[in-house]
């Protein structure tokens, strides 16, 4: 009788298995998933799947079994359309011979249209749905359409596809700090913060004569809950990284020389760390801002001699002061221009001083554009490179 | 003589409770019945004395030195005993005469057990019998050609004592009582089989092994009632604990210094004549994974090479599997670039993985086992057709993918990097059900299967010795011989695990 037992669990157990079994030459790679809102208020799906077989073929190997060196793209287009997220994601599920896969798509780009019309349904979608990742970056693509990015001639590119080209991009910008792009999980903890605004990467698809021949990851997006609002040039970008410490590196580069003559000179960003914290003065809010930044010295066109404590000093200053302007400008425009409160110092009020913050929680739009903020930088430069003393050529 | 001979047939029943009779007719008589009919039997009548009296020698040819029985035997009763001139006498000291002053072998007994005696003779001793004497004279003249000691072909060290043991017990005795110089050190001796009588001894350290092992181990193998004992694996079916495990509970070894350092943390070692496996109890998971030379090579490379056999343990059990639940459950657990490569791989394979992995596996299988057992020169043709079918053959026609290779292949290595060959075949069995549920239950299965093995390993017990300890019951100061080694010097204590005896091994002696 017990073996009996274990005899039908066994059964039962094997039996149960295999629903969501899918081999894995019957999956539909998506790499690049694209997201527009078309005339007729549709929501439009454009998906790049990846073409294994062709993928590791090899660039231009030596042809193979039959099919001839046709050597088509690596990859396919495929576009579906439905009234929501929901209907057009089934609608080119229906379109296809093999089963989608998400999980390989780390980014959603979003045309600028539909992320002006708010994309809140869409993250909906996305977070009660396992196959999508959640650190998917999101971007906002700009100056061409989505179908262009991905059909984007393969001779202006170093990578094989267009994902890979703009995953290059994305992974590449840490080092230069041109745009801020936030995953899935960021953007939507940003919008679970009361009255902080999202802020993601912007990418423009450069254009020649009318066509597509290149993209450029620059500056930021700007969102006012789950709408698009405008954009943040490159330089507000950087500033805004940094105080949201967020900075990894960066380049900084001063147009003037030591003695206020014209000259360039660039410098790295290796470190910036930035305290905030809230002033209440006559129930006004102030923010004093403090930035430590770290750099060395990248380029010089003057022969200044930086082993001078005078000459350091002085280029230290002229920095803080140019990382000064940079953020003072940056919060002029959040709060002026947009209102978006994307530093989030909503939030650090609420940390520093919640009695405070319940009171004005409420009103923070109205708040916002006056607050005053007190930005001291301090800037300290390590290195100067490799060599010591500038060359002095005869 | 009129003397009424007893009837065949009651001699056959009964030989075992009967004694010698004073009749010589009659034990030759009584002997020629039970070994009649065997060419090796060598009955050869003598007289002995100045008064000839008649004896009878008998012994098996094959197993006696000749010269042995023609020098120290023949020789002196024969030619010596005439010089005794009549001083004598009856033949009872005629008998003690012989057995004090002309047998000159080293070892003499004097029986009188009909049983016993056939025993002692088909054993290789040589029988004499006096005319009048109800006794016999048992004369250790054992000496048959065996195996030389040779270098071990099963485990093979790069540093440490070559020698293994041979199939004669008694060299194998000797090479233990070699490494072990103490009168603690005991090896006792029984026979097991109703017909092959073999030889069986159990040796141990009596200051240090648990008594109640070593009776454990004597009661279970006198339970033993088979017709033969071949080999030891015989034996260890018949004592080990589980005897449904998959899991083996009694370590073997054909090295004599690892049974011996084995005895010396107090485990019990039983060694079979005709066997060159000698087993050791009780075992523990972790010492199957235990090379001999782990102990002999410097601590910090031995503990290395621990960890990495663990690794190669769990890749033989899991790693097809993991394959398996990865290529048809769980897709995004693959890094992407390798995702693609294998997808386009797999693109023109007919098969699910699950099966492909099985077709595989098995061919493997088939291979390794042909390997085996075949002949040296076939071995090379093996060899050749094997990597044919499991490599680019095989992907060229489309059968397996690329990948699937790989992971065969891997898993085959791996396999062969675990120490013990009795639980490398474990995993190797183990391994098609994890298979079989990673292709249904993807992850699940795996996760499932492998917490019921381990569930299954936390119950077994050899000997009284959890099967997983030190690790489950944990005693964390005895985890210092278990993935890694710690230096002998560092060795005080002796593992308690196994016995609580004499649990010091040494003075500490570098602080």
């Amino acid at each position: 009788m017990k073996r009996f037992i274990i005899l039908i669990l066994t059964i039962a157990i094997l039996l149960t298995g295999c629903w969501d079994k899918r081999e894995i030459n019957q999956l539909a790679f998506v790499q690049g998933l694209g997201i527009e809102r078309g005339k007729d208020d549709m929501i439009h799906l454009i998906v790049e799947i990846l073409k294994p077989g062709l993928l590791t073929a090899g660039g231009g190997g030596t042809g193979g079994t039959g099919g001839g060196s046709a050597a088509g793209k690596p990859y396919a287009v495929f576009q579906a359309s439905g009234v929501d997220f929901a209907k057009a994601f089934a609608n080119l599920n229906d379109e296809l011979p093999r089963s989608l896969f998400m999980q390989y798509n780390e980014i959603i780009f979003l045309d600028e249209k539909f992320a002006r019309s708010g994309i809140y349904q869409t993250l909906d979608f996305m977070t009660r749905n396992p196959e999508f990742r959640r650190t998917a970056y999101i971007l906002v693509v700009t100056g061409g359409s989505i179908q262009e990015l991905f059909n984007l001639p393969s001779s202006n590119e170093l990578e094989r596809y267009p994902y890979k080209e703009v995953m290059g991009l994305i992974s590449n910008q840490a080092n230069t700090a041109s745009s801020y792009v936030s995953d899935l999980n960021e953007f939507i903890e940003t919008l679970e913060i009361p009255k902080k605004a999202p802020i993601t990467g912007r990418l423009v698809i450069v254009k020649k004569d009318g066509k597509a021949t290149g993209i450029r990851l620059s500056g930021s997006a700007v969102f006012d809950n789950d709408k698009l609002i405008g954009f943040l040039e490159e330089q507000d970008t950087k500033a805004v990284a940094t105080l949201m410490n967020k900075l990894k590196r960066s380049t900084l580069t001063l147009d003037k020389g030591l003695k206020g003559e014209k000259a360039h000179i660039s410098l790295v960003v290796t470190k910036a760390r930035t305290q905030i914290s809230p002033k209440i003065k006559d129930g006004d809010i102030s923010f004093d801002i403090k930035v430590n930044v770290e750099a060395y010295l990248n380029e010089q066109e003057t022969k200044y001699e930086l082993t001078e404590p005078e000459n350091l000093e002085k280029l230290q200053t002229m920095v803080s002061k140019k990382i000064k302007t940079a953020i003072e400008h940056a919060l002029f425009i959040l709060q002026k221009k947009y209102n978006a409160d994307v530093v989030g110092f909503v939030d650090i009020l609420h940390k520093r001083n919640p009695a405070l913050w319940k009171e004005v929680e409420k009103d923070w739009d109205k708040i916002y554009p006056d607050v005053k903020f007190n930005v001291a930088v301090k800037s300290v430069i390590k290195r100067s490179g490799l060599s010591s003393k500038p060359i002095h050529p005869r | 003589m009129p003397h009424k001979l007893p009837d065949p047939q009651y001699v056959k029943e009964n030989y075992q409770y009967m004694t010698l009779s004073k009749e010589l007719e009659e034990n030759i008589y009584i002997f020629q019945v039970l070994l009649k009919g065997n060419n090796d039997m060598v009955f050869r009548q003598i007289s002995i004395g100045d008064k000839k009296v008649k004896a009878f020698l008998v012994y098996v040819d094959g197993m006696v030195d000749k010269l042995l029985i023609t020098r120290n035997i023949l020789e002196p009763i024969m030619i010596e005993t005439r010089k005794l001139n009549k001083i004598i006498y009856t033949n009872d000291q005629l008998f003690n005469y012989i057995n004090e002053y002309f047998i000159t072998t080293s070892e003499v007994n004097v029986k009188d057990k009909i049983g016993d005696i056939i025993d002692d003779l088909l054993s290789g001793e040589t029988i004499l019998l006096i005319d009048g004497v109800e006794k016999a004279l048992i004369i250790s003249t054992k000496g048959w050609e065996g195996r030389n000691i040779a270098e071990s072909t099963t485990e093979s060290y790069v540093r440490g004592p070559k020698e293994a043991f041979v199939e004669t017990l008694r060299i194998n005795t000797s090479m233990l009582r070699r490494r072990i110089k103490h009168p603690d050190f005991v090896i006792e001796n029984m026979k097991i089989g109703k017909y092959s009588k073999t030889d069986v001894s159990i040796a141990y350290i009596k200051s240090i092994a648990e008594d109640k092992v070593v009776q454990e181990v004597k009661k279970r193998l006198k339970k033993v009632q088979i017709d033969g004992v071949i080999d030891s694996g015989y034996l260890e079916e018949f004592i080990e604990d589980n005897p449904f495990s998959p899991f083996p509970q009694i370590a073997h070894s054909e090295k004599p210094d690892r049974v011996s350092a084995e005895i010396l943390e107090g485990k019990v070692a039983i060694l079979v004549d005709g066997s060159p496996f000698v087993l050791t109890v009780p075992a523990i998971f972790v010492q199957f994974f235990q090379a001999g030379e782990d102990y002999y090579e410097r601590y910090f490379l031995s503990s290395a090479l621990r960890v990495l056999r663990i690794i190669a343990m769990l890749t033989a059990l899991l790693f097809p599997s993991i394959y398996i639940a990865e290529t048809t459950f769980h897709q995004e657990m693959i890094p992407t670039q390798l995702a693609i490569s294998v997808a386009a791989q797999r693109e023109g394979v007919p098969f699910p993985a699950l099966l492909e992995a099985l077709f595989m596996e098995v061919t493997f299988e088939i291979l390794r086992e042909a390997g085996i057992r075949l002949p040296m020169q076939v071995g090379q043709a093996v060899s050749i057709v094997g990597g044919l079918v499991i490599g680019q053959a095989a992907v060229q026609a489309g059968l397996v993918s690329p990948a699937m290779v790989i992971v065969v292949a891997l898993t085959g290595i791996a396999s062969f990097a675990i120490p013990a060959f009795n639980i490398a075949i474990t995993f190797r069995l183990l391994r098609f059900i994890i298979m079989i549920a990673a292709g249904t239950l993807g992850f699940f299965g795996i996760i499932m299967v492998v917490m019921m093995i381990l569930a299954h390993m936390a119950s077994l017990e050899s000997f009284g010795v959890p099967y997983l300890a030190p690790m489950a019951p944990s005693k964390t100061q005895e985890l210092s011989d278990v993935l890694i080694r710690i230096p002998w010097w560092a060795k005080i204590l002796r593992p308690r695990t196994i016995q609580r005896k004499n649990i010091v091994r040494q003075e500490d002696t570098r602080g």
